[in-house]
Formats: C-alpha cells, structure tokens, sequence
C-alpha cells in the first residue's frame, strides 16, 4: 500500500480514493476526487488554480524548502522489514510531523506580520471619512473628535435587578 | 464498455490499424464488453503488405477502455483510448510486439503472452 499525492491538488490519496489516469505515454496522474480530475480535464494548469499546493508552494504562500520534506521523497528502493526500524520510523514520522506544521505556522506568521497596523491604519481613515454616519454635524460642530465619548448613567440597584425578574 | 460499433485502436504490429467491434464471445445478451473481453471485429483501417487486410473478420481481446476498470483493492484505473490486439482462436497474439499500457487483468485471463509482450503493465 502506497499514499500518493493527487497530481492536481497535491493532497495524498488514501487507498480506495480517486481515480488514476494513464495516459497513452504510460504516464500516470493519480487524482484525490473527482474535483481535480475534472479541472485536469479541462486543462487547467494547478499552478495558475489558487487552491492547489503548487500555486501556494510558487507564489510564497506556503513553506518550499525545509529539511522536512527530504523524509518525504521517493525512495524505489524496497527496504527489508526490520522491526526495530519499522518501530523508530513510525516514531520518527509522529515527531517530523509536529516539527512541519510548527515550522509552516512560523512561516506564514512572518508572511503576515504588519498586517496589523496596516489594517489599523485603514480603519483609522475610514473614520476620518466617514465620521458623518457615526456622529451627528451638530455634535461634531461641538467636538471635532472622532471617538465616540463616555457617558457614566447610573442605574439604581432596585431597577437592575427588576429587569433582570422581567427578562 | 465496448459494444458492435465501436472502433478501437490497434495495439500491436499484425497489420490492422482500426477495428470495429461486430460482437462480444461468451455473452449472451451482455450490452459491453470491458477490458479482458474477446470481441469479434472487422477491421477497419489496415497497414498495407501485411498479412491482414481491410474487412477481414478477426477476434481481438480488449486491453484498453476509456471507461474506468474497477479493481478489488479500491483502485480505479481510466485509460485514454479504447485499444484491443488481434488475438486468433488459442487465444495467441497475431503479431509480435504490443504497444501502450497492459492491464493486469490480462494476465488473470490467461492472456499471458501479450502481457509478457508489453513494455508497460498497470
């Protein structure tokens, strides 16, 4: 048994998932669901598709190169059973996992670092701009701040819990 | 899902290039025959000098459809023409090299020839 990676999309197909294609060359695309084959069908290319790993992996979006991925290449040489390398493997594939996705998380927090303050800048103007839907021209005549002021109403304790009996 | 016909690509050298399906063996009413079917076909398109011609009757076994073959372990396998060789009465290939991918389902079907003739077996 072999997990392939779905030539369109990337993702692995687990046994009993998707079809493969041969194609008269005896090239053979392994698709994950009916969604890729039918955009391979169409010919649409996966690195112009936005949803695809090979655009992600192209425009920057997702990590390229990292030594993780060398314990995922393809190796055609059969290796004998070992139960003792079986065991470490198996240990070792737990262990790169949790190390990737640390890694990828690292990585797309420094692809979005500033995006903060950019977008606090962007809020902060469309206030500016729009201070009219907010505050009336009266209030502003008054004030030319564009926040909202605190206003303190004091409740008494009797009435507080009354609405709380209605509700 | 081959059925009277259909035309299929030739996938060896015996001399027909197009066949068209006339009928499938062994199935009474069956609508398709699939990959490891023997077909009656008649040949349609031939390569010239060769020991088959135009409109001959031959018998052909199916080794590629466009139509998906299922196999038991969940895998689905789709090809990228309707292909068959030329097979005579034993069961024996008419030519002497096959051309394209194989199924495997071949060797089941005791086609064992063709599929040790071919460069490639998925």
């Amino acid at each position: 048994m072999r997990l392939e990676k779905c030539w369109f999309c990337s993702s692995t197909i687990y046994p009993g998932h998707g079809i493969q294609f041969v194609r008269n060359d005896a090239k053979i695309f392994r698709f994950c669901r009916s969604k890729c084959h039918k955009n391979f069908k169409m010919k649409r290319n996966p690195r112009k598709v936005k949803w695809t790993k090979a655009y992600r992996r192209l425009h920057g979006k997702d990590m390229t190169q990292d030594s993780t991925f060398e314990f995922e290449r393809k190796r055609n040489r059969p290796e004998r059973y070992d139960r003792n390398v079986t065991e470490m493997t198996l240990k070792a594939i737990k262990k790169i996992d949790k190390i990737r996705v640390t890694r990828e998380a690292q990585h797309h927090k420094m692809r979005m670092r500033g995006k903060k303050a950019i977008e606090q800048e962007a809020a902060i103007k469309e206030l500016e701009n729009s201070i009219n839907l907010v505050k009336a021209p009266a209030a502003l005549q008054q004030g030319s701040e564009i926040t909202l002021p605190k206003i303190k109403v004091k409740v008494s304790q009797s009435q507080a819990v009354g609405e709380r009996m209605e509700e | 899902m081959i059925q009277p016909q259909t035309l299929l690509n030739v996938a060896d050298n015996s001399g027909a290039r197009e066949l068209m399906c006339i009928r499938i063996i062994g199935a009474g009413n069956r609508r398709y025959a699939h990959i490891g079917d023997v077909i009656v076909a008649v040949i349609k398109e031939a390569v010239p000098n060769m020991p088959l011609e135009r409109s001959e009757i031959i018998r052909a076994v199916i080794v590629r459809t466009c139509k998906e073959l299922k196999r038991d372990n969940g895998m689905i396998i789709r090809y990228d023409d309707n292909a068959a060789v030329v097979i005579d009465q034993g069961g024996n290939p008419k030519g002497t090299r096959v051309f394209g991918a194989i199924a495997r389902e071949l060797r089941q079907l005791n086609f064992t020839k063709i599929v040790s003739l071919a460069p490639e077996v998925l």
